[in-house]
């Protein structure tokens, strides 16, 4: 249509004379228009999270409830925080997920690992494999939690039939979830199982970018299978392994979902997490200052994480 | 390798050549069998649901019966697909796939549409609009949804579609993604498309757009899981079934003192099988999208 409507280009000056003519009213136009693509995208992302974002700091230092009450919100200063930082369920709750991130990091990463470096064989079907070993990562952490609990259950699941077979019966019946030792390490498998595959295609990107040149030169200098990984593959991952521990510390904080469902933080507190701390503030008790606080301690600390990887991976480069 | 050694010394290879293929065929039986035992909680997921008694489910459990079904039936499923009962998962599923459709359709354009001007237009000030949106992408979900539910509360918005559609559709994490993707097209495609006098949205439409699916397909599969498996916020903001997605649905089936594991089980079954499906068709943009996610770290 454009095109139809330009007046004869082969007069004085053509390919000026054109540009200007059509570019005056399109620049204006123009803007208006990238204005309009621009805003949408960006109104958006103002009130659902800009807003909600800064407005979480204001809340925090009042008493506001989730449901407004007939008495004026007032403002506390930072009785919320002391409040928090005072409350033994608070350190609690930040200690479990302290314990969390360091058991499951060793189990889904190592895990990760370990299939990755089978994948990245020479193997018949390997996109199947990988395609197969990912499985659980798109897996919602709902239906994970349906399975994981039958296979929990006490006393006749899977688990404890399979425990119950390797001790020749001398370990009991364990019950995974009911029991405050065992509910923590329990959702850590299953917290495992559910998100390695994420990381395991971290890892297989990492391997495939080693230098097929290293191995020759190690094979040449006598280097066994064991040598080779800790010497070639372990150092060349280097990148692969900052990134993949900084990616699941920060996802192990957040965690809730499978808490929520399978525990409720029990038994006696073992699994209360900080977002579940959070969820019972502020919306279970309504006490939305509160919450917001504890919002807050947790956007710190994911900030901290993340500037910490960015700090190392500038150092490494 | 193996071709060098066959060129030089072939009665050696034939030799060599039998433990070899050996190996391999363990080497592939090993993982065959580790692949199997890791996915198999997946697969006595459906055959449970495919039991229709509640107590035989649980027994099977402890031993090999867990991995077969005598008599296969698809009551569960019939039973869960009215929308009248304790729990509608039939309606609970509808509700998910409306805002699954609704959030990566108008996720997949808004984000991109945004990109495409930080990216190539000639608005002032999109240098800043840029990095504002990198700085918010570090603020995670979870530390902003109290306020919001406040604040959707008092729009009116609470127990919604819109409430779950609308906060989660515009993402700086995918405008970022796409924008990467934008700035990489050589400066060429722009300029033909200039001299046209194409208006922005033409250019973005007809010239950006057919260029960057690989992208699009990335974002959609990634905001797709993400909206689908989300849990904490319409825990929080639906209150009755009208707009529950199927998340929620099936974690309220705990809690009570008795579950009804086949009812439990089918619904898991009908909220993997959409996903199921996409992914068999997609697999290797499954995949690679998650890896560009990461790397962008």
């Amino acid at each position: 249509m454009s095109s139809q409507a330009s007046p004869m280009p082969s007069q004085a000056s053509p390919g000026s004379g054109r540009a200007a003519y059509r570019r005056k009213p399109l620049i204006w136009g123009g803007k208006l228009q990238e204005l309009g693509m621009l805003l949408p995208a960006c109104i958006l992302i103002t009130i659902f999270l800009l807003v909600p974002f800064l407005s979480s700091f204001e809340i925090a230092l009042t008493n506001q409830r989730l449901i407004p009450r007939p008495v004026p919100v007032r403002f506390v200063g930072l009785d919320n925080f002391t409040r928090i930082l005072t409350d033994p369920g608070f350190w609690t709750a930040l200690w479990n997920v302290t314990r969390f991130t360091i058991m499951v990091l060793p189990v889904q990463c190592g895990f990760a690992l370990a299939i990755a470096l089978l994948l990245n064989q020479k193997l018949p079907y390997r996109n199947f494999f990988r395609g197969l070993f990912f499985l659980p990562a798109i897996t919602s952490m709902v239906v994970v939690c349906v399975i994981w609990s039958t296979l929990f259950q006490y006393p006749t699941g899977p688990f404890n039939q399979i425990v119950g077979f390797l001790s020749f019966g001398l370990v009991g019946p364990i019950d995974w979830l009911g029991d405050p030792n065992w509910a923590m390490p329990s959702i850590v498998l299953l917290s495992a199982w559910q998100a390695y595959g994420f990381q395991m295609i971290v890892y297989l990107a990492g391997l495939q970018n080693i230098p097929e040149t290293l191995y020759e030169a190690a094979e040449l200098d006598g280097a066994n299978r064991w040598q080779r990984f800790w010497h070639v593959t372990m150092p060349s991952l280097r990148q692969t392994h900052i990134f993949v521990l900084i990616i699941t510390t920060i996802q192990a904080f957040k965690l809730f979902t499978q808490v929520n469902i399978l525990t409720q933080g029990g038994p006696r507190g073992t699994t209360d997490t900080l977002v579940h701390y959070m969820f019972t503030a502020g919306f279970v008790d309504q006490r939305l200052g509160l919450a917001s606080a504890v919002a807050i301690l947790l956007f710190l600390i994911v900030l901290v994480v993340s500037l910490v990887q960015r700090f190392v991976v500038r150092d490494r480069r | 390798m193996s071709t060098v050694t066959s060129a030089s010394a072939p009665a050696h290879v034939a030799k060599l050549s039998e433990p070899r293929d050996i190996g391999a065929i363990v080497k592939f039986v090993a993982v065959l069998i580790i692949a199997l035992v890791v996915i198999s909680p997946l697969f006595l997921l459906f055959v449970a649901s495919l039991k229709t008694d509640r107590f035989e489910i649980l027994a099977d459990m402890g031993s090999f019966r867990a991995f077969w079904v005598s008599d296969p039936s698809l009551q569960n499923f019939a039973d869960i697909a009215t929308f009248s009962g304790a729990l509608p998962f039939g309606r609970y599923l509808v509700n998910s796939l409306i805002i699954l459709f609704c959030t990566v359709l108008g996720g997949v354009f808004l984000n991109s549409m945004a990109a495409f001007v930080l990216a190539w237009g000639r608005l002032p000030g999109r240098a800043v609009v840029l990095t504002g949106l990198i700085g918010l992408y570090i603020v995670p979900q979870e530390s902003i949804v109290l306020p919001l539910l406040s604040l959707v509360n008092k729009a009116g918005l609470g127990d919604s579609f819109a409430a779950q559609i609308l906060p989660w559709m515009a993402s700086p994490l995918y405008i970022f993604l796409i924008y990467q993707f934008f700035i990489q097209v050589p400066r060429d495609v722009y300029d033909a498309a200039t001299v046209d006098g194409a208006s922005p949205f033409r250019i973005y439409w007809s010239v950006f757009l057919p260029l960057s699916l690989p992208v699009l397909a990335t974002v959609a599969i990634l905001l797709g899981i993400e909206t689908w498996n989300q849990y904490l916020w319409p825990l929080m903001v639906t209150q009755t079934d009208r707009a529950r997605p199927i998340s929620v649905g099936i974690a309220s089936f705990f809690g009570h003192d008795s579950v009804y594991w086949n009812s439990a089980m089918a619904a898991s079954v009908m909220m993997m099988v959409p996903v199921l499906i996409f992914y068999l068709a997609f697999q290797k943009w499954f995949v690679s999208s998650f890896i560009s996610s990461a790397v962008k770290g």
